[in-house]
């Protein structure tokens, strides 16, 4: 028994947001059936990476991750007959998650309160780059542009010597739409408790700008509590942290409470310069983080990455190796976690993928393989909803599906 | 008033910092109670980080990050370190749904709180562990660590930065909020689970982990190429133009991301299509993908004629996906962020008048979040400990004098 195989999820979404959204569902045990656009598909189909790098609709590596243990449908929803469709799968379905841009459904007839009144215990996930309302609402949004305007983006990298030359960076990956999927699921999650207390649907309007700028929290605070402006330049904004070089590689550590620092000094063999009492709070030490950050850095480059991790961390120290994603990738200590899993797929074979999110113990989350584009219409359409085979022909013949 | 769909839902809350507190933020917001365990011993570090304190007077109370992850919450105060402040721990826990903790495994074996200890004193508890890199597995479970040694580990840092330089920090600390909401999610899908079983569990959850489901296109290519991309900037796979301009001012700048030719037509009639746009390369996505780094030199030189928001505007206006890097300041100012109702006004006894964020996300049939004010440390002692654990005043008196209730 797996704790949401009881649920059905109609995912009406593309790319990121939406789609990881819906992805969590799936391998907590939802039925999740994807609406994709007949013919071109989901437009992840057709984002590297591709085996090879030769770009194939059933081989995006972006794409067979977001959608593992879905049914694919092929939809027009813009047809009659691709509308009375999407009725039918609305009338019996415990939740739509969508990623159109604000007012499409509505113009499709399918805004919230036709949804409603088809079924008044669905709920309504709308993911979406700034919301349904306030003046961005139509503004195109990307995840840069989500990531950029959120704080956070502008915090990053962070501590900037050169303000010219370091222009804000994306993090790897869609991490604004990540963190509106994310958001949106553990909102559904509420909404679907609320539903089972009351009957009652609802509508969610999660955005993936507002949910990455509840990332920033300190820079935030920073302002409305104590007015000064955050900045990401290191000559603003004092102390701060940041990966720092060791004689063969990079190390992350932090030196803010005194048992850290007094560990690391432990660490790096007791360096002169930063023993006097002016490094002795925590106050002292941000005030003076220039010396201190010159002189651990200095020390650092005598040692080696895997000598300062073990010896640092037997002493309590926070210090940590940076690996390449290639390192981690072959990691021991991920690969006896379980933080990949294996996935077999007929256009790729077997591959190895990024496991789950978060690990439960009891009910673990359980991978299948990403659907092929319309892999399942016949199987919903005909014996779910009773299309006969004529009928998905002519449905075929005319482009519905 | 309809009811918070976490309403009847306890939580003990053992967690600090960020990662925990964020995901209790979630379930207090949601209506459980959430009561945050936490001692004079050893107090939560965003209770005296210097970041936010109100203006700039220090205080336990007086913290603006703190305020940020614990309104809605109630907070009692227990030193763990003692043997009856860990009985009266494992009280608390038993009259509880979820226990949140988030020590490194170490300091989680010594204060009794791994998942088989809390299973023999409640046995449906759902355990919510957070950690750098899980708590089972090698050695590293055991470490000591913040979010970005996660975010280090697993290599998002190395793909952090400009081409062929070196691991950068992404913002914050990323890592501790992009598992709080995975792990939100996960945690109402156990109390799903044991609603309909009546067996709880443990959420053993990793930060190294989630950060890895958050960036497929970088283990993906390792997986299908053996390719270990590393850093590319602000480098898209597809879309072109797409980087961060600067712009007129100190320190601002504008995003652009330029995906169709429609939007690649329109930024050019927006910029009245200067010579160097006419290049036939420029004219196809794949063209304009291949030639980015001089598109990104000839279109910095423009943008930097303009201010940020004004030419957000102008651009979206005319169909190109822009935004602006906004700073603290223009966050607070947006009007968008307003109306939309991102902001919430705290009135906090010690700290004044405040703005704070709320949950990003709009619930149509949910009348509003708790918002109560964040607990003043160890400010539920007596409702908690006399209410819920029927302890007498003489006795919770006892129990401050000899610092277990501290």
């Amino acid at each position: 028994m797996k704790p949401l195989d009881d649920l059905r999820v109609i995912e009406f979404a593309e790319m990121v947001s939406g789609p990881m959204c819906g992805k969590l569902f799936a391998d907590m045990g939802a039925e999740v059936i994807k609406l994709e656009p007949p013919r071109t598909g989901d437009e992840a189909r057709h984002h590297p990476p591709f085996p090879g790098d030769v770009p194939h609709p059933e081989k995006s590596g972006l794409f067979l991750y977001l959608n593992t243990g879905k049914k694919s449908v092929t939809l027009d929803v813009r047809q009659t007959a691709g509308a009375e469709i999407l009725r039918r799968l609305i009338a019996d379905a415990d939740v739509l998650i969508e990623n159109q841009r604000p007012g499409h459904l509505e113009s499709l007839g399918f805004g919230y309160q036709a949804l409603h009144a088809l079924n008044p215990k669905l709920i309504v996930t709308s993911v979406t780059p700034f919301g349904q309302n306030g003046p961005y609402r139509d503004w195109k949004g990307t995840d840069l542009i989500e990531w950029a305007m959120s704080l956070t983006g502008y915090n990053t990298p962070t501590l900037v010597d050169d303000a010219e030359k370091e222009n804000p960076l994306r993090a790897p990956g869609h991490p604004a739409e990540m963190m509106g999927a994310t958001t949106a699921a553990a909102a559904t999650m509420l909404a679907l408790r609320h539903r089972d207390l009351t009957g009652e649907g609802q509508w969610l309007d999660v955005p993936c700008w507002q949910s990455t700028l509840n990332t920033a929290k300190v820079e935030m605070a920073a302002y409305s509590y104590k007015g000064v402006p955050f900045s990401r330049l290191r000559a603003r904004s004092g102390a701060g942290l940041e990966p720092l070089a060791c004689r063969n590689g990079f190390v992350y550590t932090l030196w803010t409470v005194d048992a850290h620092f007094e560990a690391l000094k432990e660490l790096l063999g007791h360096p002169e310069l930063i023993e006097g009492d002016l490094f002795k709070t925590m106050k002292g030490r941000a005030d003076n983080d220039d010396v201190i950050r010159t002189t651990i850095q200095a020390a650092l480059l005598n040692y080696d990455m895997d000598d300062l991790v073990s010896r640092g961390q037997a002493l309590g120290l926070p210090i940590g190796a940076v690996y390449t994603v290639a390192h981690a990738a072959e990691d021991e200590h991920l690969k006896a976690r379980g933080a990949f899993v294996e996935i077999d797929h007929p256009a790729t074979g077997r591959l190895r993928y990024p496991g789950a999110l978060v690990r439960l113990s009891a009910t673990p989350a359980e991978f299948s393989r990403a659907p092929m584009l319309s892999e399942h219409t016949d199987e919903i359409l005909g014996r779910r909803l009773g299309y006969k085979p004529l009928d998905l022909r002519a449905l075929r013949t005319a482009g519905v599906i | 008033m309809a009811k918070l769909p976490l309403e009847g839902i306890r939580v003990i809350d053992f967690s600090w910092i960020i990662n925990g507190p964020q995901t209790a933020l979630w379930l207090a917001a949601m209506g459980a109670e959430v009561i945050k365990v936490e001692s004079k011993v050893y107090l939560d570090y965003m209770r005296v980080s210097p970041a936010a304190m109100a203006d700039d007077i220090p205080g336990p109370n007086r913290s603006g990050v703190f305020h940020n992850l614990a309104f809605g919450k109630k907070s009692v105060n227990l030193n763990l370190a003692t043997p009856k402040g860990r009985a009266l721990a494992y009280e608390l826990v038993k009259r509880s749904d979820f226990v949140l903790e988030c020590f490194p495994a170490p300091h989680t074996r010594k204060l009794g709180l791994t998942y088989e200890q809390l299973k023999a004193v409640k046995a449906d508890i759902i355990l919510v562990s957070i950690s750098l890199l899980g708590k089972t597995g090698l050695q590293p479970s055991d470490w000591v660590g913040w979010g970005p040694m996660a975010a280090s580990y697993v290599g998002m840092f190395d793909a952090q930065g400009y081409p062929g330089g070196p691991p950068r920090q992404t913002g914050g600390t990323w890592p501790d909020y992009a598992i709080a909401t995975a792990v939100v999610f996960h945690a109402l899908a156990a109390l799903r689970h044991r609603d309909r079983t009546g067996e709880g569990q443990w959420i053993d959850a990793s930060m190294g982990e989630t950060i890895i489901g958050e960036m497929p296109e970088w283990f993906m290519d390792y997986f299908m190429n053996g390719r270990d991309r590393r850093q590319l900037g602000n480098r898209d796979d597809v879309m072109a133009p797409h980087n961060t301009y600067p712009c007129n001012g100190d320190d601002k700048w504008i995003a652009i991301a330029v995906g169709t030719d429609g939007e690649w037509n329109a930024l050019c009639a927006v910029m009245e299509s200067p010579a160097w746009t006419k290049h036939p390369a420029y004219a196809t996505q794949p063209g304009r993908w291949k030639n980015s780094a001089e598109i990104d030199a000839h279109l910095s030189q423009w943008t930097r004629l303009h201010d940020h928001l004004e030419l957000a505007n102008k651009l979206q206006a005319a169909g190109v996906p822009a935004g602006p890097v906004l700073d603290s300041v223009e966050v607070h100012q947006d009007t968008h962020l307003w109306q939309w109702g991102y902001w919430w006004n705290l009135e906090h006894h010690e700290a004044g008048k405040r703005v704070l964020p709320g949950l990003p996300v709009k619930f149509s049939a949910v009348p509003g979040f708790n918002l109560s004010s964040p607990p003043d440390l160890g400010q539920h002692n007596r409702e908690i400990f006399g209410g819920l654990l029927g302890l007498g005043d003489e006795e919770i008196a006892k129990l401050m004098d000899e610092k277990i209730i501290y």
